[in-house]
């Protein structure tokens, strides 16, 4: 048995400190050390997507990756989306307005992927670029029409923003 | 938790990794951890120790010298899609990695890593063929050498690497200016694993004419399957002579073998295309 190590993340914007097995991956990390149930684990293996977390800014399957690997980076999961005051982020509300959440347990996954995508391509709303940016999480109510809708809704509204302001 | 025990390591330089390496029964390198935690998952990996090369930020750079492109092993596949050098003048790799698995894995996942682990099915493994790349590999025991991408891979998810060796970088020779080249897939599902695959490259000679032409084929053999094409364009009549493609989960034998020369013919002539306008 190997030693277990320190470990001390900055998950949504707060550093958290544990104390872990290598083995254990940042996704167990999340959902069992910190109480962060928002990572979703279904396949375990890099497959399906619904462990998407936002590593310095990027999704990565959080399935695929060790705790000890994220030890001094930063982690976003959907638990910090919302605004301290409870106020919902841009791509919650419109996920909830277009129904785009069936079973809701892909909810977080497309969220933190959607959010990556429009933080890297404001405002686009050509439905084939955002039907590839979600292609790597997968949603088995298969309810992606909506999903589509509610990323592109967002996208919408800040191209028209940014058409007002010039 | 799903992966067995191990020994953790994160070694901070090359050498203190080759050292780890040689040092340790078992030791294996974690790099983007895409295919090896999922194998220990399953726990069909088992390694003794990992070394993680992850924090050895001399393998993570991009650079041109002496006209190759030297990529270390570290760099992201992602990184492939985003590098202007890459893009300008290797189009191949640009190509293929956009059928590597998907951003959230690229991001992860490494140039080292997937030559390392040769998937049958990866795209970047018959990139290196195609662009005939060398393989720059190091160990404490041995010192450093470099392997010909065309005699790296000996199998599925088996390769020239020994122990204690580890992937340094790899190095792409210079494009000639009249050249192009493009990558066709088929999968399943959309980004899934390739049922077939071909990667070509084409170079043109002073009267636009064809030089050279050469093809790699993903899936209708052990390993990327490599055709000199020079003498077989525009009909590349006989390109499935020799073909031994196997039957699995993602496509029979017999589609790999019809669609396989379908996406040789398409992806030589889109190179010429781009030669062309070059």
């Amino acid at each position: 048995m190997s030693p277990s190590l320190p470990v001390r993340i900055s998950v949504n914007g707060r550093w958290r400190e544990g104390v872990v097995e290598p083995r254990r991956t940042l996704a167990d990390f999340l959902r069992e050390d910190l109480g962060l149930k928002g990572a979703h684990l279904a396949c375990e293996h890099g497959f399906c997507g619904n462990c998407n977390v936002l590593f310095d800014g990027h999704n990565v399957r959080s399935c695929l990756m060790l705790a000890v690997q994220a030890n001094g980076h930063a982690v976003e999961t959907v638990e910090g989306l919302a605004r301290d005051d409870g106020e919902l982020d841009d791509l919650q509300r419109a996920f909830t307005e277009h129904a785009a959440i069936q079973c809701g347990f892909c909810t977080p996954a497309m969220l933190l992927t959607a959010k990556e995508f429009l933080r890297e391509h404001p405002g686009e709303t050509d439905e084939v670029a955002i039907r590839r940016a979600i292609s790597g999480v997968t949603c088995r109510c298969t309810g992606y029409q909506q999903i589509v809708e509610a990323i592109r809704s967002v996208a919408a509204a800040t191209s028209e923003r940014a058409a007002e302001q010039a | 938790m799903k992966p067995p025990p191990f020994e953790y390591h994160a070694p901070e330089s090359i050498e203190e990794a080759l050292s780890l390496l040689a040092g340790v029964d078992g030791a294996r390198v974690l790099a983007g951890g895409q295919s090896l935690l999922q194998l220990m998952k399953f726990r069909r990996a088992k390694p003794s120790t990992l070394v993680d090369i992850n924090g050895v930020g001399e393998l993570d750079a991009i650079e041109q010298r002496d006209g190759e492109l030297r990529i270390g092993a570290l760099v992201r596949q992602q990184r492939l899609l985003e590098d202007e050098l890459v893009a300008r003048s290797w189009q191949l790799l640009r190509e293929a990695t956009r059928f590597v698995g998907y951003a959230e894995t690229r991001r992860r996942g490494t140039v080292g890593g997937s030559l390392a682990f040769a998937a049958p099915w990866a795209e970047l493994c018959a990139a290196t063929v195609a662009l005939d790349a060398t393989i720059d590999v190091r160990s404490a025991n041995h010192g450093s050498r470099s392997i010909p991408a065309r005699s790296f891979f000996r199998g599925p998810y088996e390769t020239a690497l020994e122990a204690g060796e580890l992937i340094t970088g790899v190095r792409f020779p210079a494009r000639s200016r009249r050249s192009g080249a493009s990558f066709h897939e088929v999968s399943a599902r959309y980004r899934d694993y390739a049922q077939a695959a071909a990667a070509a490259v084409v170079d043109l000679d002073d009267a636009g004419e064809c030089a050279s032409a050469a093809v790699v084929l993903v899936g209708v053999a052990r390993t990327p399957w490599l055709v000199d094409v020079t003498a077989m364009v525009p009909s590349l009549d006989g390109i499935g002579d020799g073909f031994e493609p196997e039957d699995d989960v993602e496509a029979s034998a017999e589609y790999r073998r019809r669609v396989a020369p379908v996406l040789a013919r398409r992806a030589v002539q889109e190179a010429f295309e781009r030669a062309r306008a070059a």
